[in-house]
């Protein structure tokens, strides 16, 4: 799906990502982890074509270097849920989830386009909002508006589609969390890939496919949950101690902090 | 438009301006060349200059709006007017050198072309100066508006001081800003612009929508978001550096018609994009049939009417954002 090599990063004189590796097959749910500052958010920027590394980087997107793709395209099979979303969008909320649907009409939507929106606006609990004004709602709410933008971007036709989120769990209530990220587990399901930035550490090992833990710059860790949730790696790399068990219900490994 | 046509100075004594209109188009011979004149080169052509220049100020006015994210982004406030204006002037002053031996249509492009060039760069200064990374800080991009206007004001007062007479009539024309200057050579010339301009921005309703969610994620959407602000930077430059090669500066028209249209549409480029070049044209055209009538047989500044409801209109927007300016 998505492969790079060696991938570096440097905001003036700062290192934020060094030689970092990275390949991500069709249908699995990663999720990139790590403490504050370790470049979990500027790797995720770089693998969706955000920023501008400076040099040639070679990130692979389904075979073909990433720079090489037409933007036009590109929106058909990948979308990005980014951490910050712009707090003053003067629209209606359903008006802001169908900016997911531009890349397929031209000037009207259409009759598809008003229904992946609807589905997009009901897979996230928002369709009672549809007709607020998207700056009435609260933290939590925009966030889920979002996420039925990025839903509605990406439903479409095309075999294997590629979803970055960026902490999308931010301001959801629990109920809310679990069903973000059960759409997003039923999204890679269908052989879709999806790149998450996650904080809390038992929600990734309880949906992730794969988990890559980041330290400084520096992928010091990648594999299934079972490999990388090890007390050791990660007291390490949080520098606080912290130990590992099974979950009592559906044996995923749960970590405790402290 | 046509109340516009009837009403003026000039009295066409027993019969309307639409059948002196209707005359000269059928070609009656028996029109007397004075209302010939005033009917088509005076009346028709200014009502044709402000609704071409209304138009084009509110279109730059929202499309600006769109790039730079803010309510607040108009050709007057940030500066381009005043780069278009100081560049004109000094086109003026020292092309009247060499303009005996110009053709009419590359002497009046002379004066726009430099008004071009003027938005142009006075674009490109605000922009580097208030945008960085994709975010644009409000109040530089105010702040650099007043700076470029300063030295526009500047040095157009040191154009104006070294100037002949025949020179001071046409610079002060500028500062004031009037529709009287009107010609079909100019209304071509502005036809034109507002062709090619329209052509590629009245379609950018989508991708100014999408800009509202940032620049990253509008990228993310399918826009060529570097593509679209070229094509607004030299665009708004083009139609704002006409609009003052013909018209002088003409304020707050980019202004107040995007606010009134987004107080119904909300935010939706879609409509307010099309719509503003409607209500601009009227607006303008209302703005300047007022203007020559109100004080007959003299006329007012057309500036001194925009600015009277331009002026409440920044203060709204300016209280509005209050909690976000700070």
């Amino acid at each position: 799906m998505i492969k790079a090599h060696k991938i570096d990063y440097k905001n003036k004189d700062y290192k934020i990502l060094e030689s970092v590796d990275i390949s991500v097959g069709y249908g699995e749910f990663i999720a990139i982890i790590g403490p504050n500052g370790a470049g979990k958010s500027s790797l995720l920027n770089v693998l969706a074509n955000e920023i501008n590394t400076g040099k040639k980087q070679e990130i692979y997107f389904k075979e073909k270097i990433l720079t090489d793709w037409k933007i036009e395209d590109l929106s058909k099979h990948k979308a990005k849920f980014s951490q910050h979303n712009s707090q003053d969008i003067p629209l209606l909320v359903k008006d802001v989830v169908m900016m997911g649907r531009y890349p397929y009409f031209h000037s009207q939507p259409g009759n598809d386009d008003c229904k992946s929106t609807e589905n997009a606006m009901h897979e996230t609990d928002v369709i009672h909002l549809q007709n607020r004004d998207y700056n009435s709602l609260s933290g939590g709410e925009k966030q889920r508006v979002h996420l039925a933008r990025v839903f509605a971007q990406l439903d479409n036709d095309v075999a294997h589609r590629l979803l970055f989120l960026d902490e999308p769990l931010n301001n959801l209530d629990v109920r809310h969390q679990h069903n973000a990220l059960e759409l997003i587990k039923n999204f890679t399901k269908k052989n879709n890939t999806a790149i998450v930035v996650l904080h809390d550490l038992n929600m990734a090992a309880n949906f992730a496919d794969k988990v890559l833990l980041m330290e400084k710059g520096k992928a010091i860790s990648y594999g299934t949950p079972e490999n990388v949730f090890v007390p050791e790696i990660i007291s390490n790399a949080y520098n606080f101690p912290c130990t590992i068990c099974k979950h009592p219900v559906n044996q995923n490994p749960m970590i405790l902090f402290g | 438009m046509f109340l516009a046509l009837n009403i003026g100075v000039y009295d066409f004594e027993e019969s309307s301006a639409f059948q002196v209109l209707w005359k000269f188009i059928s070609g009656d011979s028996t029109l007397p060349i004075s209302e010939k004149y005033i009917i088509w080169d005076v009346r028709a052509s200014r009502i044709v200059l402000s609704v071409l220049v209304g138009s084009m100020l509110a279109v730059s006015g929202t499309s600006l709006q769109g790039m730079f994210k803010n309510p607040l982004a108009t050709g007057d406030l940030i500066g381009l007017t005043s780069g278009a204006t100081l560049l004109a002037a000094i086109a003026i002053v020292l092309g009247h050198t060499f303009q005996e031996f110009l053709p009419e249509w590359l002497r009046v492009s002379l004066v726009s072309i430099s008004a071009f060039i003027g938005a142009l760069l006075a674009m490109i200064l605000v922009y580097r100066i208030s945008t960085s990374g994709g975010q644009t800080n409000v109040v530089m991009m105010l702040l650099a508006g007043v700076a470029i206007t300063a030295i526009g004001f500047a040095i157009t007062g040191l154009l104006i001081y070294i100037s002949k007479d025949d020179q001071l009539r046409d610079l002060t024309f500028w500062n004031l800003g009037s529709l009287a200057g009107a010609t079909w050579t100019k209304n071509t010339i502005l036809f034109l612009v507002l062709l090619v301009s329209y052509f590629i921005i009245l379609p950018k309703g989508k991708a100014l929508n999408a800009m509202m969610l940032g620049e990253k994620d509008a990228q993310h959407l399918g826009i060529d978001v570097e593509k679209l602000k070229k094509q607004i930077i030299i665009l708004t430059a083009l139609m704002v550096g006409s609009c003052v090669a013909f018209s002088g500066t003409i304020g707050f028209v980019g202004l107040i018609i995007p606010y009134i249209l987004r107080q119904i549409f909300r935010s939706d480029y879609h409509f307010i994009l099309p719509l503003s070049a409607i209500c601009g044209s009227i607006l303008l055209l209302i703005a300047d049939t007022i203007s020559r009538t109100i004080v007959a047989p003299s006329e007012l500044p057309i500036g001194i009417l925009t600015g009277l409801m331009g002026a409440p209109v920044f203060i709204a927007i300016l209280l509005k954002f209050k909690n976000n300016l700070r």
